[in-house]
C-alpha cells in the first residue's frame, strides 16, 4: 500500500534491467512494472478524469436538477447520466443498475404519491382512493428528483473506483488515517461475508437449525453472528502490526504506489463551468426564472 | 507527526486499535443485515457494529461506524443517505450508555433498546414526513401508505408503524451487543478506550477482601 516507489526508481536507474540475468529478464512483466511508473489511467477519458472533477460536475448536475421547478430539468438529469456513462463506456451495466432503482426506489415513490396526496382535480377512482392530477404531477417531479440524486451516485461509483477516490483525496489533504478506514471498511466487509458463510455452514453441519419457524431461525443468529464477531475482532490487533510494520503510524509523507495525473487545464474548465451551471439554476429559482 | 491533522490527531487520541476497529464495527453492521437476510428473519439488525464500537472505543467512534456505514449503503441505495444522522445519535448514545456502565447489565441493556428505538423510529419517523411527505420507498412506505388510506393521519401513522417496527429490531441488536461484550477476550479490552468499564470487577459477596487496616 505504501511502498516507497521513488526509492525503487532511483535503485532501477543505477543498475538498469540489463545487468540482471536473462531468467529474471523473462520473468519480470516489465509494462506492469512500468504502470505504476505512470500516472493511473483507465483507458478512458471520462474516467481518467481527476474523481474530484467528477464529484463536482455530477453534483452539480443533480443540484440542478432539484433547483430548477419543473419535470424537464430532472429528466434531462438522468438522461445525461447515461450519456456520461455511455462515453465513459460503462453504459450496459449503469443502465441495467439505473433501470433496477427506477423500477424498485422511483416507481414506488411515485405510485405512493400518486395514490395518497389529495387534490382537486380527480382522475379517476379506484375503490375509496381518487387518483388526482395534482397526486400524479407531484409524485412524478418527486421521483424524477429522487431518481436525479440516485444516479449522480450510482454513476459516480460506477466511474471512480474507491481507491483513486481515496488517492485524490489524499492528494488534496486528507489523513491517509481517513483514506484506510474507508478503504479496510470495503476489505471488511468482503473478508467478514465470505467468514459468515463459512460459520453459517459449519453450524449447520453440527446440527444448529437455520430453517424452519422463525423462532429457529432467530436461535440461529446468535451462533453465527459471534463467532465472526470475535475473530474478526481479534484479527484488529495483527492487522495493528501489519499496518505498524509498514510505516504507516511513521512520521513523514506516505509515498503511494498508485498515482493520480496532473489535472489539465480543460479539467479545471469543466469543473468551473459546472459550478456556474449551479450557481445560474439556483439564482433563477431565486428569481422565479422558471 | 508532520502530517498531523484533525483525523489523525483524533486518531492519536483514541489509540490505534480503535482506528482498525471502524473498519470491522462498518463490515458487522453489514454483516447483521446479511445474516438477517440468510435466516429470512423480518428484521434490519444493521446497527451492531454502531452500537458495539460505541460501547467499546467512545460515542465518537461509533458515530463515524453509525455514519459511515450509512453512507457505503447509499451507494446501492441513495434514498437511505437522509437517514445517517441516525446511525450517528446511535454511536453516540451507545458511547454514552457504555460510560454509565449499561452495558454490564443485562436488564439495562434491554431497556436502553427502547432508547434506541425511540430514535430510530421517533426521528426516523420525522426524516421520512420532513424529505418524503411520510412516504418514503420500501415495505414501510407501503404500509404506512395503507394505514393512511385505511383513514388515520399521515403523521400519526408513521409514528405507529416505525416505532414498534423499531423496538422488534434493536431488542435483538442491544442483546447480540450484551452477548459479545460479555464473551470478548479480557486482553482486548485493555487496548481500547472504554474497555475499564467492562474490566472493573463488582466486589462478590461473601469475599473477604484483603485486610488494609491491619498494620
Amino acid at each position: 500500500m505504501v511502498w516507497s516507489v521513488n526509492r525503487l526508481q532511483s535503485v532501477e536507474a543505477e543498475a538498469p534491467p540489463h545487468t540482471l540475468s536473462d531468467r529474471a529478464n523473462r520473468l519480470i512483466d516489465y509494462d506492469f512494472v512500468d504502470s505504476f511508473r505512470r500516472p493511473a489511467t483507465q483507458n478512458n477519458w471520462v474516467r481518467d478524469f481527476n474523481p474530484i472533477t467528477l464529484l463536482l460536475v455530477l453534483l452539480s448536475i443533480s443540484i440542478i436538477a432539484v433547483a430548477v421547478p419543473n419535470l424537464v430539468a430532472p429528466l434531462l438529469a438522468c438522461a445525461s447520466y447515461v450519456v456520461i456513462a455511455f462515453l465513459a463506456r460503462v453504459g450496459k451495466q449503469f443502465v441495467l443498475t439505473y433501470a433496477k432503482l427506477f423500477v424498485v426506489v422511483g416507481l414506488l415513490l411515485f405510485v405512493l404519491r400518486a395514490l395518497f396526496i389529495p387534490g382537486k382535480h380527480t382522475l379517476f377512482a379506484l375503490g375509496t382512493l381518487k387518483i388526482s392530477a395534482e397526486g400524479v404531477t407531484d409524485g412524478l417531479r418527486f421521483a424524477l428528483m429522487i431518481m436525479a440524486l440516485c444516479g449522480a451516485v450510482a454513476l459516480y461509483f460506477a466511474l471512480v473506483p474507491m481507491k483513486l477516490l481515496m488517492g485524490a483525496l489524499e492528494d488534496r489533504g486528507v489523513s491517509p488515517h481517513a483514506t484506510y478506514v474507508i478503504l479496510a471498511s470495503f476489505q471488511a466487509i468482503v473478508d467478514l461475508s465470505k467468514n459468515t458463510t463459512v460459520v453459517m455452514e459449519a453450524q449447520k453441519s453440527r446440527g444448529i437449525e437455520t430453517e424452519g419457524s422463525i423462532l429457529n431461525r432467530a436461535l440461529a443468529f446468535l451462533p453465527v453472528l459471534t463467532p465472526v464477531l470475535l475473530s474478526s475482532m481479534s484479527s484488529t490487533e495483527e492487522r495493528a502490526m501489519a499496518l505498524d510494520a509498514r510505516a504507516f503510524n511513521a512520521s513523514g509523507e506516505h509515498t503511494h504506489l498508485v498515482s493520480l495525473r496532473k489535472v489539465p487545464g480543460s479539467e479545471i474548465a469543466v469543473g468551473c463551468a459546472a459550478l456556474l451551471a449551479v450557481l445560474v439554476s439556483i439564482v433563477g429559482r431565486m428569481l422565479s426564472w422558471f | 507527526m508532520s502530517t498531523k491533522n484533525g483525523f489523525s490527531r483524533f486518531v492519536a487520541g483514541y489509540g490505534r486499535l480503535t482506528l482498525l476497529m471502524i473498519p470491522i464495527g462498518i463490515a458487522i453492521n453489514f454483516i447483521g443485515g446479511q445474516i438477517a437476510v440468510l435466516l429470512k428473519l423480518p428484521i434490519y439488525l444493521d446497527s451492531i457494529g454502531t452500537i458495539l464500537v460505541g460501547a467499546l472505543c467512545g460515542g465518537i467512534p461509533g458515530a463515524l461506524v453509525g455514519g459511515i456505514s450509512n453512507i457505503l449503503n447509499s451507494i446501492t441505495s441513495p434514498t437511505n443517505i437522509p437517514y445517517a444522522i441516525l446511525s450517528i445519535i446511535f454511536g453516540l448514545l451507545a458511547g454514552w450508555f457504555s460510560r454509565m456502565g449499561v452495558f454490564r447489565s443485562l436488564w439495562k441493556t434491554l431497556l436502553s433498546s427502547l432508547a434506541f428505538a425511540a430514535v430510530g423510529g421517533g426521528l426516523g419517523a420525522i426524516i421520512t414526513l420532513i424529505l418524503f411527505g411520510g412516504l418514503s420507498a420500501g415495505g414501510m412506505g407501503v404500509i404506512v401508505g395503507i394505514v393512511h388510506a385505511a383513514g388515520m393521519d399521515l403523521n400519526l401513522a408513521n409514528f405507529l408503524v416505525a416505532i414498534p417496527a423499531d423496538v422488534v429490531d434493536k431488542v435483538p441488536t442491544v442483546l447480540i451487543v450484551y452477548v459479545i461484550l460479555k464473551r470478548m477476550p479480557k486482553r482486548l479490552f485493555a487496548k481500547l478506550p472504554l474497555g475499564s468499564v467492562y474490566l472493573q470487577k463488582t466486589p462478590k459477596r461473601g469475599v473477604v477482601s484483603e485486610p488494609s487496616s491491619i498494620s
